[in-house]
């Protein structure tokens, strides 16, 4: 299974506040909670034009690609991956449930001072996933009140 | 695994393109990304080879209103067919909504067909699935080419069970049959969120 189903409103208000919190504290540029399958959960901060769709979506295949790697050094995977540019690095950190903390930081801030920032914010980002893991096992499944068509067209 | 953010109002869903090399995956990629209205759609990406064969993964999503109060969010990834790259189809399959099979019309590419459409269901069990479980299409593609092997034999090779699946006609080239394709696959997905539809529908069957 790959990440959580669900995040309520309550639950993405907290996570959202640790994400601000820790984008504040690190003087990074943009962060995010997302899954291993690609979903984005939750962001902060300012990435200018760029689709946080594709750049999830890439992270996390980014990520997962390594795993192979950490096996044969006898890791059951890494726990944290750093690319490091000449003016934008990332920093990504493994969580619960499947879930990723993507850091884009720029040279305004240090990987020693965004990593050290993103393991404490990792800590209350995994308790916010087990809470809402557990909320999303007990809620009933949504369904919506809705007309889809047999053979209508949903994308055109 | 679908994803519901109730604060804003939105559902993510991941659609997988799967077929033996050079079936067609990242042309429908292609044409869906020329063809949907601009306001649906986000950047494709594409990771390929030098020699333009999907290396990692291809990318897009697309945006619909369907459900009255949520945003449907659909990300489509397409896999690389080479057998060499069967770690990188688990990993583009981690948390997999719906799939489209893409099956290659030609008569010499049957056998890649057969074995890709085992090496999904392998790689299902690998992320703790099963075809019984996710909603998938077939798509049979390249239609368009001189002497494709017939539809009833098709659909006897990859469709040939109790519960038939939804199969489509097309030609990916041309961009004939690829919206009906994904509209197909998204009804299935979302039939589950719908009441009118019914949760957990069984797949209705095939219409070629």
């Amino acid at each position: 299974m790959s990440g959580i189903g669900m995040l309520s409103v309550n639950d993405q208000m907290v996570i959202e506040k640790h994400l601000g919190d820790f984008l504040g504290k690190s003087e990074a540029q943009w962060t995010a909670l997302v899954d291993r399958g690609g979903n984005l959960f939750s962001e902060a901060g300012d990435i200018g034009t760029l689709d946080v769709t594709v750049l999830s979506a890439l992270a996390a295949g980014s990520f997962s690609a390594t795993k192979e790697l950490a096996k044969r050094l006898g890791e059951k995977e890494f726990m944290a991956l750093y690319h490091e540019g000449l003016h934008i690095s990332i920093l990504m950190m493994s969580l619960y449930y499947d879930c990723l903390l993507l850091t884009v930081f720029s040279e305004r801030t240090n990987i020693g001072l965004v990593r050290f920032y993103a393991q404490q914010t990792s800590v209350s980002l995994n308790a916010c996933l087990e809470t809402a893991s557990q909320s999303s096992a007990l809620a009933e499944p949504l369904t919506i009140d809705s007309e889809l068509s047999e053979h209508g067209t949903i994308i055109s | 695994m679908a994803f519901i953010n109730y604060s804003k109002r939105e559902i993510q869903l991941k659609i997988v393109y799967y077929g033996c090399a050079l079936s067609g995956k990242t042309t429908n990629l292609v044409n869906l990304h020329q063809n949907v209205m601009s306001t649906q759609k986000g950047e494709l990406v594409s990771l390929a080879t030098e020699a333009d064969r999907t290396l990692f993964f291809d990318f897009m999503s697309l945006n619909t209103q369907t459900l009255p109060g949520f945003n449907t969010r659909f990300q489509l990834y397409t896999v690389p067919g080479q057998p060499v790259y069967n770690a990188t189809r688990q990993l583009v399959l981690k948390g997999v909504d719906g799939i489209v099979f893409v099956v290659d019309s030609h008569w010499d590419k049957m056998e890649d067909n057969v074995e890709s459409f085992a090496n999904l269901q392998e790689n299902l069990i690998e992320n703790h699935l099963s075809l019984a479980q996710i909603p998938y299409v077939l798509q049979y593609n390249k239609r368009d080419i001189e002497n494709p092997a017939p539809l009833y034999y098709l659909e006897y090779c990859f469709n040939n069970r109790a519960n038939k699946v939804l199969s489509f006609e097309a030609s990916a080239k041309s961009g004939q049959g690829i919206l009906e394709t994904l509209n197909g696959v998204a009804r299935l997905l979302l039939a589950k969120y719908s009441k009118s539809t019914g949760a957990n529908k069984e797949q209705a069957p095939t219409t070629p």
